[in-house]
């Protein structure tokens, strides 16, 4: 059962001669319970997608399905309610309110629906205790690691029960161990039935997806089921081919990159393999510390 | 939702304390000022016609110069305000023709004596100084509390009646009798002393407790043999015979005065409308002021939103991500700078008790602040708030989500 579905979905922004293209007629189905990576470089129109899968946006032509129901055409205020009921955003910053606590953090999509505050609070505590931070629920978003405060955000993001979750780069600011930590988060809502999508540069994440989506000039260029676990060959073949040019380097394609295609998708899987096998002996180190 | 907003309100006013309080300061000095203005005048009103019940409502007040304009059917339509500072007076024809008019029991000149009255080195130079005859009390309705009043036939004595304040302040003591007041080059024998006047300051009625009175051939001997009526009060035989009373002493003075109405006989109530029409231009003056302080705070209440509303373009993409639909982040930006006003005008109100208790420390006014008083002031605060939240907050609703959450 499709939970998203775009037919022919464009977006033009400007007029006449400066009229840019951001989506070129792009169709696209998702079904319930898919984790969908979107890769493509900057300004291959993956925000735009974002916007308009995420309701934020109208496209300018097309039709686009969510849950059955026909959205392309809805007015603000209409797409502002079905955002509350159906869409959980994850983004890159956060966007947690400094001014509120964790819990109200968490709690801000239900007041939209009027719902009691201590139901409110109520749920928001289950879905704090979820995302394993429930000794967090009266810190204040300042006194958060950028791993604790991505989890709220993506507490926040679920506490409406979404059709779908939109994570836009959600391990962009995080150094690796949270990012892992944020990843694995989302692998685990992911197996609890939700659909996600998460948008990303980085090809290594893509192994969490069941499915991953390129995009180029505002068209979807590849449309890729994996097995979870594995990198897709189009990620390969588009990220991973030799760039060793020095005009790359110039250009500044990551060295996080260039690091994972030296070692090739096995080895890394290898790596991923021995950084557990690192945690756990380390683990069983700070146990027996424990136990001294 | 609305709890929630309030509670949100709050704690965002909270979270820039400083900056809240400036832009509070415009609201509480506009309350405030309304509050007092309004109070004043309630006060001023309430002594007066606390007066003019003591005074009885058959009074018939005759004045020099033509203070009000009348229609046909009599009713005063306006106040000529420079005749109060007039030159003009009333002579002592003028005071004979109201006495012998028909209908006329008593009638008692108030006539102002120059000069200021001293006890050895002790000067009173705010004493009013009344030439009088031996019915003033009667007419004033008020008892000589210690001693006693002058008679019929004690006119040409040098003796004085005076009120409580002149006891004070001349002698230091309440009861000053058989002590000496010296004016110019004559001296008078305090004879009595009356009791508490009701006062009633900012009216054209003078407050007697601050009078000395003397009989009135020895007051315009003082003056050297030149005295100024200010007024003539009278009664008539009965109450009821008030009307034609009045009538027959406009009909004697229009007579004496060759026609020409340059006098006034005011009727008790008149003098309320008189002190009306004082007060409006002053309240008119400081409502004025008010009035700008308000918008002015207004401004500063949207200026501050403007402020804030840029300041959260992030907050307000989020909230519009989550689900807040535009009447919602309108409603919250709304209550904000309401509340702000709300709380400013509590605060002007509180000002103005406190102006209020420092008003009747310090002078003889008595303002009155009343349930209405307050609940339009704050009402008014209400609607500040309102006019002037609502560009801000239709700013806030309307943002872009997208372009809102980009913001940084």
């Amino acid at each position: 059962m499709p939970v998203i579905e775009l037919q022919d979905v464009s977006k033009l922004y400007g007029f006449g001669d400066a009229t840019t293209v951001a989506l070129d007629e792009v169709s696209l189905r998702i079904d319930k319970g898919e984790f969908v990576a979107v890769m493509g470089p900057s300004g291959s129109g993956k925000s735009s997608l974002m916007n308009i899968l995420g309701l934020l946006d109208r496209p300018t032509h097309g039709a686009y399905e969510l849950d059955g129901r026909s959205v392309a055409r809805l007015r603000a205020n209409q797409r502002a309610k079905m955002r509350r009921n159906q869409i959980g955003f994850v983004f890159q910053s956060f966007n947690l309110l400094p001014k509120l606590n964790v819990l109200d953090n968490v709690a801000l999509p239900l007041t939209y629906r009027g719902m009691t505050q201590t139901r409110r609070l109520k749920k928001a505590a289950a879905m704090l205790e979820r995302v394993g931070l429930s000794d967090r629920e009266y810190f204040m978003p300042k006194q958060l690691s950028g791993g604790q405060a991505q989890r709220v955000a993506i507490a926040r993001a679920l506490i409406s029960d979404p059709s779908i979750i939109i994570a836009d780069e959600p391990t962009g600011n995080l150094d690796s161990s949270s990012s892992r930590l944020v990843m694995e988060l989302l692998a685990d809502v992911h197996k609890t039935g939700n659909t996600i999508l998460l948008v990303t540069h980085n090809p290594e994440l893509t192994r969490y997806a069941s499915r991953v989506v390129f995009m180029h000039d505002g068209t979807i260029i590849g449309d890729e089921r994996s097995k979870l676990g594995d990198v897709p060959k189009l990620a390969k073949s588009l990220y991973f081919l030799p760039r060793k040019t020095i005009e790359d380097d110039l250009a500044g394609v990551s060295v996080l990159m260039q690091e994972v295609e030296k070692e090739g998708p096995k080895k890394s899987k290898k790596a991923k393999n021995s950084t557990k096998q690192k945690t756990r002996k380390y683990q069983s180190r700070t146990k027996k510390k424990g136990t001294k | 939702m609305l709890g929630n907003d309030i509670k949100l309100a709050v704690k965002s006013i909270r979270s820039a304390k400083w900056r809240s309080f400036l832009t509070m300061l415009g609201i509480v000095i506009g309350v405030a000022s309304v509050v007092i203005t309004i109070s004043l005048g309630q006060g001023v009103r309430q002594q007066l016609i606390g007066q003019i019940d003591h005074l009885g409502s058959d009074l018939i007040t005759v004045r020099p110069g033509r203070l009000v304009n009348r229609d046909i059917a009599g009713n005063i339509t306006s106040v000529n305000l420079p005749a109060f500072l007039g030159m003009s007076s009333l002579s002592e024809n003028d005071f004979r023709v109201i006495k012998e008019a028909p209908g006329v029991g008593i009638a008692v000149p108030f006539a102002a004596v120059n000069g200021i009255p001293h006890n050895d080195s002790v000067e009173m130079p705010d004493a009013l100084i009344v030439a009088t005859n031996e019915n003033a009390p009667a007419i004033l309705e008020q008892k000589v509390e210690f001693g006693a009043f002058f008679s019929q036939e004690e006119t040409t004595k040098e003796v004085a009646i005076i009120g409580q304040r002149v006891a004070e302040k001349l002698f230091n003591e309440n009861v000053p009798i058989g002590k000496s007041i010296s004016i110019r080059d004559r001296t008078f024998v305090v004879r009595g002393v009356f009791e508490g006047f009701q006062s009633s300051p900012l009216t054209p009625n003078t407050d007697y407790n601050s009078a000395i009175f003397v009989p009135y051939e020895a007051g315009k001997r003082v003056s050297g043999g030149n005295v100024q009526i200010y007024q003539v009060l009278a009664k008539a035989t009965e109450k009821k015979k008030t009307k034609t009373t009045i009538q027959a002493i406009n009909d004697g003075l229009l007579n004496a005065h060759a026609g020409q109405a340059d006098f006034t006989i005011l009727k008790p109530n008149e003098n309320l409308i008189i002190t009306n029409t004082v007060f409006n231009l002053l309240t008119g003056l400081i409502g004025g002021i008010a009035a700008i302080s308000l918008i002015v705070a207004g401004i500063g209440i949207m200026n501050i939103m403007f402020v804030s509303v840029t300041e959260r373009t992030k907050e307000i993409g989020l909230r519009k991500a989550v689900g807040g639909t535009n009447r919602q982040i309108l409603g919250q930006f709304l209550i904000e700078a309401v509340i702000l006003s709300l709380v400013g005008g509590l605060f002007g109100v509180m000002v103005s008790f406190i102006a209020n208790i420092l008003i009747r420390i310090s002078t003889s006014l008595q303002p009155v602040i009343t349930l209405p008083v307050i609940l339009i002031s704050i009402g008014v605060a209400l609607v500040v708030g309102v006019i002037f939240g609502m560009a801000p907050a239709i700013k806030a609703a309307r943002r872009d989500p997208i372009e809102a959450l980009r913001h940084d």
